[in-house]
């Protein structure tokens, strides 16, 4: 088992009365690439607030590099880089302004990397980033945090706001360099095509627990979903290792890891009166839409 | 790192600053034409017996200056870090939390110091080639507290901005306005004399309470 860069253990917190989540536990191996997927109010940017020490969970402790996040060293957080929900910037800066803003806080502050990003933007040195597009602005963050060369990135929402070719851009870089210096990345999306590209591990959360935590490939290679057609009205079937089964008309489809055999026993054994059963592989849109549900 | 810090800070301040520089010394110049005006027309001998007899100070217009600029430089420099919780930012950055808080606090206090410096230092040049020290010092000390008035609404304004639930803001808010009421109870000149020393250390301690609002940032408090 490779080294955990992160480590949460039995994480609980409450908003007001309403509980986030309960005893929540999960690793993050060095030199992965791991998406948080949920939906929205499953704790995601929570557990983004926590794991960046601005929020205190009830109980349970979070490390990072071996360090209570609580309690880390500030000397840590040279080596990792925070990518805030909306690529959150010092809009009041320039391009210029906020290199030479940050350069002195990071040893291994890497100039070029920020300014190579930089050029493809074709904006003014001078200009404000608030006054630049989204687009631009993730741009920045991004080249900001390449240019910081932490050991662990963690990013929230990086897609928010960007256009299809913004996204692929900020995915694209950030691949190639996570890949080519073994980066640890911890990131949450809510654009899921996007994370399939990016992530090797997923992590998928339910409200109030984690519902799976494994590499993206091994997802997708042994989760199925399973369509057919109704004949009559009758009940559709009932079982843990079948997700979500639900019909529009008189299509039918559930989800689930067990073979095609398997899933057709269960359903005579329930009486469900169906024909033409198919079997799909997912992308991971459709694995997360089958496991936790539409609603 | 603390040069990176000034850095931001002054981004975000400058051009407040500035104008907050050519008020300031506006508004001191013309008072001090006012007493320029008086001796010219009637004399020193009128500015000196009315200073003495009718406790004028001529520089009443000036009483509110310095808690207007402490207040607008804490909004100039912390609503910044509130909007889209940008604090994050600044808290995430590998130097200790209330350190960096205090480093932003001080570059306010000594830009104040600054602009309040021009003001105080054309006053007492003024005063001091035409009144006696004594006097010249009367009008300082009836100064004084309108000064460490503007200190005092730039550190609660920190205080205000940077607490992260709105409701506690708002309370947070009606504290500061009765804060600042203590620094104008007694319009008579030199009034505050003995209480000086005493005003001056609570004013440098309510510096403190930003730090309280970073820590309530940090634990996650919300409305």
């Amino acid at each position: 088992m490779t080294e955990p860069i992160i480590e949460c253990r039995n994480l609980t917190h409450y908003y007001g009365k309403r509980l986030i989540y309960e005893n929540l536990s999960f690793d993050v191996p060095r030199g992965r690439i791991l998406g948080l997927l949920g939906k929205n109010g499953t704790g995601k940017t929570t557990t983004i607030n926590i794991l960046s020490g601005y929020l205190k969970p009830r109980s349970g402790v979070c490390r990072i590099f071996g360090e209570d996040v609580q309690r880390m060293n500030p000397r840590t957080r040279q080596n990792i880089g925070l990518l805030i929900e909306g690529h959150i910037q010092y809009s009041f800066m320039s391009i210029t302004q906020i290199e030479k803003f940050y350069a002195p806080f990071y040893p291994r502050w890497n100039r070029d990397a920020y300014y190579q990003l930089m050029e493809k933007l074709r904006v003014a040195p001078g200009q404000r980033i608030a006054r630049m597009s989204c687009g631009q602005r993730s741009q920045v963050a991004l080249g900001l945090i390449l240019a910081q060369n932490p050991d662990l990135l963690v990013l929230d929402d990086f897609s928010l706001g960007l256009d299809p070719g913004y996204r692929r851009l900020f995915i694209d870089y950030l691949r190639e360099y996570a890949k080519a210096e073994a980066k640890t990345v911890f990131l949450t999306s809510h654009i899921i095509q996007d994370m399939e590209r990016l992530i090797d591990d997923c992590i998928m959360m339910d409200y109030g627990r984690i519902l799976l935590q494994q590499p993206v490939g091994k997802l997708l290679e042994e989760l199925r979903q399973y369509t057919f057609t109704l004949t009559a009205d009758g009940p559709l079937p009932r079982d843990e290792r079948l997700y979500h089964p639900s019909a529009i008309g008189s299509q039918g489809e559930l989800f689930s890891f067990l073979g095609e055999s398997d899933v057709r026993r269960i359903l005579d054994e329930q009486h469900v009166p169906y024909t033409a059963l198919e079997s799909h592989r997912v992308g991971l849109e459709d694995a997360f839409i089958g496991l936790t549900g539409k609603y | 790192m603390g040069k990176a810090i000034c850095y931001k800070e002054w981004i975000k301040t400058r051009w407040y600053l500035l104008l907050a520089l050519v008020l300031m010394t506006a508004f001191t110049a013309y008072c001090l034409l006012n007493v320029s005006r008086v001796i010219e027309f009637k004399g020193a001998v009128h500015l000196w017996a009315v200073m003495l007899e009718r406790d004028a100070v001529f520089i009443d217009l000036l009483t509110f200056l310095p808690l207007l600029t402490g207040l607008l430089l804490g909004i100039f420099q912390y609503v910044p870090e509130m909007q889209q919780s940008r604090l994050k930012l600044t808290l995430h950055l590998p130097y200790p939390h209330y350190r960096m808080v205090a480093a932003m606090l001080l570059y306010g206090t000594v830009t104040l110091c600054a602009l309040y410096g021009v003001s105080l230092g054309l006053v007492t040049l003024r005063f001091e080639t035409a009144v006696a020290r004594e006097l010249t010092q009367r009008v300082l000390l009836t100064a004084l507290p309108w000064y460490l008035a503007g200190w005092a609404a730039y550190f609660l304004t920190a205080w205000v901005c940077l607490e992260p639930a709105w409701k506690r803001r708002i309370l947070n808010l009606l504290v500061a306005a009765g804060v600042l009421r203590i620094y104008f109870l007694a319009p008579a000149p030199e009034a505050y004399n003995a209480f000086l020393p005493g005003l001056t250390l609570f004013t440098l301690l309510l510096s403190l309470l930003s730090l309280l609002s970073v820590y309530r940032f940090k634990t996650g408090e919300q409305d």
